[in-house]
């Protein structure tokens, strides 16, 4: 076996794996939807509210103080999770969907106009489509869609054929969540040559890659906690200091403020510009704790580890020949979409449910790239840190037995 | 093999899912309604021909679906035609209460109805939708 596994004790840090389905270990192959949650990081949510609770940022109180340091901290620990310049340029909110349309809202409030470009592509989540058809509708902003190649990655030179004088921005998954592609930093070479801004979709690269923005050079970088093992409800933005800085306050309310009068409003500098209301401080703090959890593995043996079981898994159900992969690209860090010939996706889920293995089947909120691939719905497979070789073995006898069950 | 799975998917669930009975759309059809489920982008259209004693002289569907959503639509047909709208409006409520697994007393449904092969969907929460699909389709046609 590889040396490049983690070591299979992982599971028991995670209290999820004690239960049984149906009577079967759990196989967890649903990670690019939601990560499960290491045993720390619910320990420590529930030690914040049973010992440090309170609002945060405004109360001299010692709770109010315990709390503030502890949101605070986690805004350090994602700054240095993605090494952002600054902690003025990571903004909490509570989902990357929130990300995304603030940016989207803010960015088309400052700098375009009706008959200004958007550049997308066809395989973005519905997160990184609905949040721009609104401008699309509002304000007439035209969005323009790129290509992708045979591999499942961002086709460049189409990309690039995209852009005119009318282009404002590009917003672009970093990692796809039906291929599991990474897309190439080239593109925002591109960018920057044909001076537009660019935001990435990290929500499944955060949890699987080691993200450094300024090493991307992208202007904006958006993912969510609940991918990368911390709580649902809570949200990253990262965006450089000076942009963020020229762009309009998104939500109104409290904390966001620098002064109120009945006749105006002066708003507050960064972060808090952007963090209008009692945040999400406790998952804000679940998910310091569980990028320290990351860290104690070691995001590049996180990364090791889930391309050998990915590559593991495609050789496996390539020897399959009633099993269609999406996108022939050998490296799928983390995530693989197939069909088996003549089964629906839900059958398969529902076949492999009771055989203790999730995974998801349907569209994976990519209508548009289902369209594209002429498939209704495809089954996913994803993997975490948790997973291991021989849950793959019973992954591709349950794919036999499925076949044979559902055989014409 | 699993007892869940075998009640889920009944040969006469499998056979209906793969080769389903009244698929394609009525000839002079005066209602209609198109159908989706957006959790996973299935979808369904619901034809049918309705009297002027509100009997459904034919009832057709097409579209794409996994073998459950199939397989309802098409038992759907069979058994809503030659009914009048009160009769299957009553089977409506009756197939929603048996695959959500509801206490409900059904009142037209028997576990002689070919219908009644979709009770092992009660096991399956996520594929209730999977399983009504067409029935809610069938219903916003008729409530046009």
């Amino acid at each position: 076996m590889s040396k490049a596994l983690l070591n299979s004790n992982i599971k028991d840090d995670f209290a999820i794996f004690e239960k049984k389905i149906l009577n079967k270990d759990l196989i967890y192959f649903d990670t690019a939807a939601s990560a499960q949650k290491p045993k720390i990081v619910i320990n420590e949510i529930n030690d914040f509210y049973n010992n440090h609770y309170s609002n945060v940022s405004r109360g001299v109180h010692t709770l109010s103080v315990e709390s503030t340091f502890k949101y605070e901290d986690s805004r350090k620990k994602v700054k240095d999770f993605i090494n952002a310049k600054s902690d003025n340029e990571i903004i909490f909110t509570k989902s990357a969907t929130e990300s995304i349309n603030l940016i989207a809202q803010t960015f088309c409030e400052r700098y375009m106009k009706q008959g200004d470009e958007v550049i997308l592509s066809i395989m973005e989540h519905h997160s990184n489509l609905v949040p721009w058809y609104f401008l699309r509708e509002k304000y007439g902003v035209v969005l323009k869609f790129a290509m992708i190649d045979e591999e499942g990655k961002i086709d460049l030179d189409h990309f690039s054929s995209l852009i005119n004088n009318k282009t404002k921005i590009a917003s672009i998954t970093h990692l796809s969540n039906v291929f599991g592609t990474t897309t190439n930093k080239e593109i925002v070479k591109i960018c920057r040559e044909k001076e537009i801004f660019i935001m990435f979709d990290g929500c499944q690269a955060a949890a699987h890659n080691k993200i450094d923005v300024q090493d991307l050079d992208c202007d904006f970088y958006v993912f969510s906690g609940h991918k990368t093992y911390g709580p649902s409800g809570i949200g990253v933005l990262y965006g450089k200091e000076n942009i963020l800085n020229d762009l309009p306050p998104y939500q109104g309310g409290g904390g966001m403020i620098s002064e109120v009068t009945l006749d105006s409003v002066s708003f507050a500098d960064l972060p808090a510009k952007y963090e209008a209301g009692t945040p999400p401080l406790v998952e804000a703090y679940g998910l310091g704790i569980a990028i320290d959890y990351m860290n104690s593995i070691g995001i590049e043996n996180i990364m090791q580890h889930e391309q050998e079981l990915s590559n593991c898994a495609l050789e496996k159900m390539k020897e399959l020949e009633f099993v269609e992969i999406y996108g022939n690209g050998n490296k799928k860090s983390s995530i693989i979409s197939f069909n088996l010939n003549h089964i629906h996706a839900h059958e398969v889920a529902s076949f492999l449910d009771v055989e203790g293995i999730a995974l998801r089947a349907g569209h994976h909120c990519c209508q548009p790239l289902m369209r594209h691939l002429k498939v209704n719905a495809t089954s996913r497979i994803s993997f975490g840190v948790y997973n291991d070789i021989k849950e793959i073995e019973v992954f591709i006898e349950a794919l036999n037995k499925c076949k044979d069950f559902f055989k014409k | 093999m699993n007892d869940l799975l075998k009640d889920l998917y009944q040969e006469i669930i499998l056979d209906h899912g793969q080769d389903p009975r009244n698929f394609g759309e009525c000839e002079n059809h005066n209602k209609s309604a198109k159908g989706h489920n957006p959790l996973c982008g299935d979808k369904v259209y619901v034809t049918l021909l309705v009297d002027q004693d509100d009997v459904i002289k034919d009832i057709k569907f097409s579209g794409e679906g996994c073998a459950i959503s199939i397989a309802s639509a098409s038992l759907m047909t069979e058994k809503l035609k030659n009914k009048s709208l009160d009769e299957a409006n009553k089977i409506f409520n009756d197939f929603t209460n048996l695959v959500k697994g509801s206490t409900d007393e059904l009142r037209l449904l028997t576990e002689e109805d070919s219908l009644y092969a979709l009770k092992g969907v009660e096991a399956f929460p996520m594929r209730v939708k999977c399983a009504t699909m067409a029935w809610h389709t069938y219903k916003s046609a008729t409530n046009e």
